[in-house]
């Protein structure tokens, strides 16, 4: 479905993404894990469209997408749900989930998204005429990814989505990432938050500097002496010498 | 009385500069761009009704429609849309290039000075009203904006490419993550200040009789202020800006004693100095950019 190869990305002089390459199978969901500034959120710009890579391919359903305009990937079937949500705090709820449709005409099938967003998220039903900055922190969540969902993604970006929630309403969110993938949707998510990450993803791969430092099943990732080094440049071992 | 009759004199005075000041607020609010060259939309909008004047009243108003949506389309295909990711400074002095570049080919074409216009005569006679006597100009002109600010409203409130104007004023980048054309939103933009600028250019045209190569720049310098007032970025706030510049400007005229009546944009300009020390982000700070900060 994705198959990212040899990736660069870089603002001016300075590396965020160097020569990463991984790919993600069809109805996969794929982690990307690391702490700040391994430059997760550079690799998901720039499968999106939001910045342009360096050099590298990122080729998905068969296609180079590495040039492509994020407005074109979306209609393309590639949705982002950013970090820090960005959700349009000046529109309603109902507005923010009609933009998320920009992409099609097909206004039946649109409607009955919607109601599929409301029936997974049923706070926004309640607050569909509201504007959505008034909504809470994990209602905005919610929000961006029903968002991302009405443009009927086959693949869905997804950037630190549990950043500043509280754990109920991540494992609210979470559910609706996996009730995703059910529908046949794959997705790819970028967090720090590694224990939410590595119990969600069938795959993960640990960034550190901008590359690649450790893959694996994410079953055998967890807990083991060389995850921890990877993702912490220490062993667990070393840190409590 | 006397009240009365200033208060339509405001009320008409500010229809025009917030007419104005909406065609500024709106291309400010999708691309940071202050487009100091709307005062030349206004001027061309002027001109053409100066070439067309002896044509049938809807030919006349369609040719200015369409004149300065064009030019207005073309400015942004030209000088804006290559510099759309330089900084809103770069922006800004493209602006005022086009605007001088255009300015200077009417002056070569048709001189500096002001010619005569005839256009609707008949606006300038007044109608007896509850003992007012109102000129029909401003009859015209506030029913004219009243029924233009509605449709806006109804544009953004209800057509798809309002909507993705106004979630583009907010948020661009995330605006383009959901799919949203940034060319078609801008262009959008742009044609709709042309339209905004041609009724200006009416206004003017009707009001002085006359057309001139700088008849654009004293009403972009009011619209600047009006969606300063007003807040930037925000399209509501530029509108409502423009009735207030309007508003105090026919009040000082109507008020201040006669031997300061000459200098009332002096004071115009410094009731919008003291103004911006209570108030520096205007009266409705654009949500977009409160969150920014």
């Amino acid at each position: 479905m994705l198959k990212v190869v040899d990736l660069n990305v870089a603002y001016g002089s300075i590396a965020a993404v160097r020569g990463v390459s991984f790919d993600i199978a069809q109805g996969e969901i794929v982690a990307v894990i690391g702490p700040n500034g391994a430059g997760k959120s550079s690799l998901l710009l720039a499968i999106a469209g939001l910045i342009k890579p360096r050099s590298g391919s990122i080729e998905f359903a068969g296609k180079n997408i590495a040039s492509k305009q994020a407005e074109i990937l979306v209609s393309e079937g590639v949705s982002l749900v950013p970090e820090g949500r960005h959700i349009f705090g000046s529109l309603t709820v109902a507005e923010n989930l009609a933009l998320g449709a920009t992409v099609r005409r097909d206004w039946p099938g649109i409607a009955s998204d919607i109601e599929r967003v409301l029936a997974m998220f049923p706070v926004l039903k309640e607050r569909y005429r509201q504007r959505a900055n008034k909504l809470s922190g994990g209602e905005q969540q919610m929000l961006a990814i029903g968002r991302a969902m009405l443009a009927r993604p086959r693949l869905l970006l997804l950037d630190e989505p549990s950043l500043g929630l509280a754990p109920l309403v991540v494992n609210q969110v979470y559910q609706a990432i996996l009730d995703l993938r059910q529908s046949g949707v794959t997705v790819l998510v970028v967090e720090q938050n590694v224990s939410r990450a590595l119990a969600a993803a069938d795959r993960t791969h640990v960034l550190s500097f901008g590359a690649i430092a450790m893959s694996g099943k994410s079953t055998e990732l967890a807990g083991t002496a060389a995850f921890d080094a990877a993702y912490f440049g220490v062993s667990r071992e070393a840190g409590r010498a | 009385m006397i009240f009365a009759q200033n208060a339509i004199d405001a009320v008409s005075l500010g229809a025009v500069y917030a007419l104005a000041a909406l065609g500024i607020g709106l291309i400010f609010s999708v691309m940071r761009l202050i487009n100091f060259a709307h005062g030349e939309l206004i001027m061309a909008g002027g001109f053409t009704l100066y070439g067309l004047v002896a044509q049938p009243l809807l030919v006349v108003i369609l040719a200015v429609l369409i004149v300065t949506a064009v030019l207005a389309l073309g400015m942004e295909r030209i000088a804006f849309r290559p510099l759309r990711k330089a900084n809103p400074a770069t922006l800004l002095i493209s602006s005022f290039a086009v605007s001088y570049l255009v300015q200077h080919i009417v002056l070569m074409i048709f001189g500096s000075r002001a010619m005569g216009v005839p256009f609707l005569p008949e606006l300038g006679t007044s109608v007896e009203f509850l003992g007012l006597r109102v000129p029909r100009l401003q009859i015209v002109t506030i029913i004219t904006t009243l029924v233009l600010m509605a449709g806006l409203v109804a544009f953004f409130r209800f057509s798809r490419i309002g909507l993705q104007m106004r979630a583009a004023a907010e948020d661009f980048t995330m605006a383009r993550a959901v799919g949203v054309r940034a060319n078609r939103v801008i262009a959008f933009a742009f044609a709709i200040s042309g339209i905004l600028a041609s009724m200006v250019s009416f206004y003017l045209v009707a009001q002085t009789g006359s057309v001139s190569y700088k008849m654009g720049v004293n009403m972009v310098l009011i619209a600047f202020v009006s969606s300063v007032i007003g807040g930037m970025g925000s399209v509501a706030g530029a509108a409502l800006g423009g009735f207030l510049v309007g508003i105090i400007s026919v009040s000082l005229q109507a008020y201040l004693p006669a031997d300061l009546r000459p200098y009332r944009d002096a004071f115009v300009f410094m009731i919008f100095v003291l103004f911006l020390f209570w108030r520096p982000d205007g009266l409705l700070m654009s949500r977009a950019d409160r969150d920014r900060v």
